[in-house]
């Protein structure tokens, strides 16, 4: 319900994303702050920042299959891997970025497939069971493979994007990139919940029983949501290999899918600015956590390197556990409720 | 119109539930299956919209047809796309969704928008209570609110064939009377068919064109509304109509429940 004052006089006004024309002048700021950012921040900030939007692909990705269709995918690390793969190699065959990024998307897409088959006829434990196996399998494949066709254990250069003879490989035009496929991510993953197949994914989630006796085919559906999370992390993927411009299988490990996951589920699993909040929350606590860890690494504390990682690895769990015990629906939730809060002012929201 | 034949269903591939279920509704009629709690009615309309699978049931003989052609192991989304749609019993509504998307899950299977909002229109008309909630989350409507998006939802499936399982239940009975006083209206102008289950036989039969009585699996009776009323045992055991006071002694009290015995 929304708060007094807001009103329409129509469906359409009531269903846009953007109710307001505050929110809609307070994103034209947002997009033109961002934009303009490059021009007034050094190297650390955009490579930061660009960084956090490939990771916010990612994360939208687990929002289709995980908050939208219920299916839990411990494996959207391995889903990024391919992505990452699959651009080193076509950008090494020399074709350009604007098809290897759609490319890398399908691919990934095509690949998920394969273990959605199988985790879309079976629920909760065995199916998180089941994406484990494909994380599990991603760098056992990679290693197996002959090293000149994905590089082994060393790993394979990528070679910098480029655009009309132009190199996007520096901070800022990377920054760029970046963010022109975060927008369109992101524009993705807020209308997606309105459309046909976003309100299939939930009914899906909600009750599949429901869902297919009104006619949604629950397994193609729960196929397709593996398929869509699996297209955001195949871009994520690609953007990453131009990022770093190396790929190795060690970059995409268990730890950064609980990773994906802990930012969905501090962001709030239910919403499209969850992972926005999540991406951001996580982001900004383990770089202050890094920060510490290195001041205690330079100071005269005596504390070893591997105390200080298992620490700030601790600390970091720590935040998570509280945001869940604090504000188990996301910070997404909590954002709603302060904004609420502050319309009805002076007024209580209950 | 929807036609069963000697059915069999076995759940988890040792329990019987239906044996040998007959059963036939007419275009037009609105049908309703009694019977006691297990009798198998619900069973019985999982078999024919083909949601067994989701309880490790399945059917082991017989045939089900819809307008002659077998739909006996057909997937739900083809049952619903030739025009047959359930609303399944405990308001299984999809609670994260708001009433307007609840309603347009329904339509997933059409695309012709002009219709389905005309069809949008046509179910706040029946339920006026429902545009109110249009962007109310569906799992917070009380009993009744639900009761009307499940029914609102199944409409814009645009079926020819509804199948209602207990839609009074839980419900206060002003609200029972409403519900079914609306279905009537709906079955009459949009020329539906129905198959209705339900506990409240009296309203039920009130509302009926052709009941069957179920016990144990099996249909032990079946007729008209006018035969069903006046069954000394739909009486007896459905409409609380207990001849109880004629039949004094305990024998003859025992008697008659073997009598119903035997029917099952």
């Amino acid at each position: 319900m929304r708060p007094t004052g807001i009103s329409f006089d129509s469906f359409t006004a009531e269903a846009r994303v953007l109710e307001t024309r505050r929110a809609r002048v307070w994103l034209l700021v947002l997009c033109a702050v961002l934009l303009v950012l490059p021009f007034v921040s050094g190297p650390w900030l955009l490579g930061q920042l660009s960084y956090a939007f490939i990771t916010l692909i990612a994360v939208y990705g687990l929002f289709v299959t995980v908050g939208m269709a219920g299916q839990i995918n411990i494996a959207q690390s391995a889903f990024v891997g391919v992505g990452a793969f699959t651009a080193a190699k076509l950008s090494g065959l020399g074709v350009p970025f604007w098809i290897v990024i759609p490319a890398a998307a399908l691919i990934t897409g095509a690949i998920s497939v394969l273990f959605a088959l199988p985790a879309a006829r079976v629920k909760g434990f065995y199916l998180a069971l089941t994406t484990l196996a494909a994380q599990v399998m991603f760098p056992i494949v990679i290693l197996a493979l002959p090293m000149s066709w994905l590089g082994g254990l060393v790993g394979m250069p990528v070679v910098a994007p480029k655009l009309f003879g132009h190199s996007l490989g520096g901070p800022k035009e990377f920054y760029w990139l970046a963010l022109l496929f975060a927008a369109v991510a992101t524009w993705c993953a807020f209308n997606l919940p309105r459309s046909r197949l976003g309100r299939a994914l939930r009914a899906v989630h909600d009750n599949d029983t429901a869902a297919s006796v009104m006619g949604i085919p629950v397994t193609r559906i729960k196929i397709e949501a593996f398929f869509a999370g699996a297209l955001f992390a195949g871009v994520a993927g690609a953007l990453t290999a131009y990022f770093l411009q190396f790929v190795t299988v060690s970059s995409f490990t268990l730890f950064a899918s609980v990773w994906y996951l802990g930012m969905l589920i501090v962001g709030g699993i239910h919403s499209p600015l969850g992972p926005i909040l999540g991406v951001a929350f996580i982001t900004i606590v383990q770089e202050g956590l890094h920060k510490i860890s290195n001041l205690l690494l330079q100071s005269d504390s005596g504390i070893g390197g591997g105390a200080v990682f298992s620490l700030s690895s601790i600390l970091l769990a720590l935040c998570i556990l509280f945001a869940l015990i604090f504000e188990p629906r996301g910070l997404a939730h909590l954002w709603h409720t302060t904004k609420t809060t502050f319309r009805l002012w002076p007024f209580p929201r209950n | 119109m929807l036609t069963l034949a000697n059915i069999d269903v076995v759940y988890g591939g040792v329990i019987q539930v239906l044996r040998s279920m007959n059963l036939e509704v007419r275009q037009g009629q609105m049908v309703v299956l009694l019977g006691a709690n297990g009798a198998g009615k619900s069973t019985a309309l999982k078999a024919i919209s083909g949601l067994l699978h989701a309880d490790h049931g399945s059917v082991t003989s017989g045939r089900i047809a819809l307008d002659g052609a077998e739909i006996t192991h057909a997937d739900p989304s083809v049952i619903v796309k030739s025009g047959l749609v359930q609303v399944l019993e405990g308001r299984r509504v999809l609670e994260h969704l708001t009433v307007h998307q609840n309603l347009m899950i329904g339509a997933h299977l059409r695309t012709d928008r002009a219709g389905i909002r005309a069809d949008l229109e046509k179910v706040y008309e029946y339920f006026p209570a429902l545009p109110a909630l249009q962007n109310r989350i569906a799992g917070y409507l009380s009993g009744g609110e639900m009761q009307m998006v499940l029914i609102g939802r199944a409409l814009m499936a645009r079926p020819r064939l509804l199948m209602l399982d207990e839609p009074s239940m839980g419900l206060a009975p002003i609200l029972t009377r409403q519900l079914f006083e609306t279905v009537s209206r709906i079955k009459r102008e949009e020329g539906l068919t129905v198959l209705l289950v339900e506990q409240n036989a009296r309203s039920a039969i009130a509302q009926c064109d052709y009941g069957y009585i179920m016990d144990g699996g099996r249909i032990v009776l079946h007729g008209s509304r006018a035969q069903l009323s006046s069954n000394e045992d739909v009486q007896e055991f459905y409409l609380g109509l207990s001849g109880a006071q004629d039949r004094s002694s305990y024998r003859d009290v025992k008697h008659y429940r073997r009598r119903k015995r035997w029917l099952g």
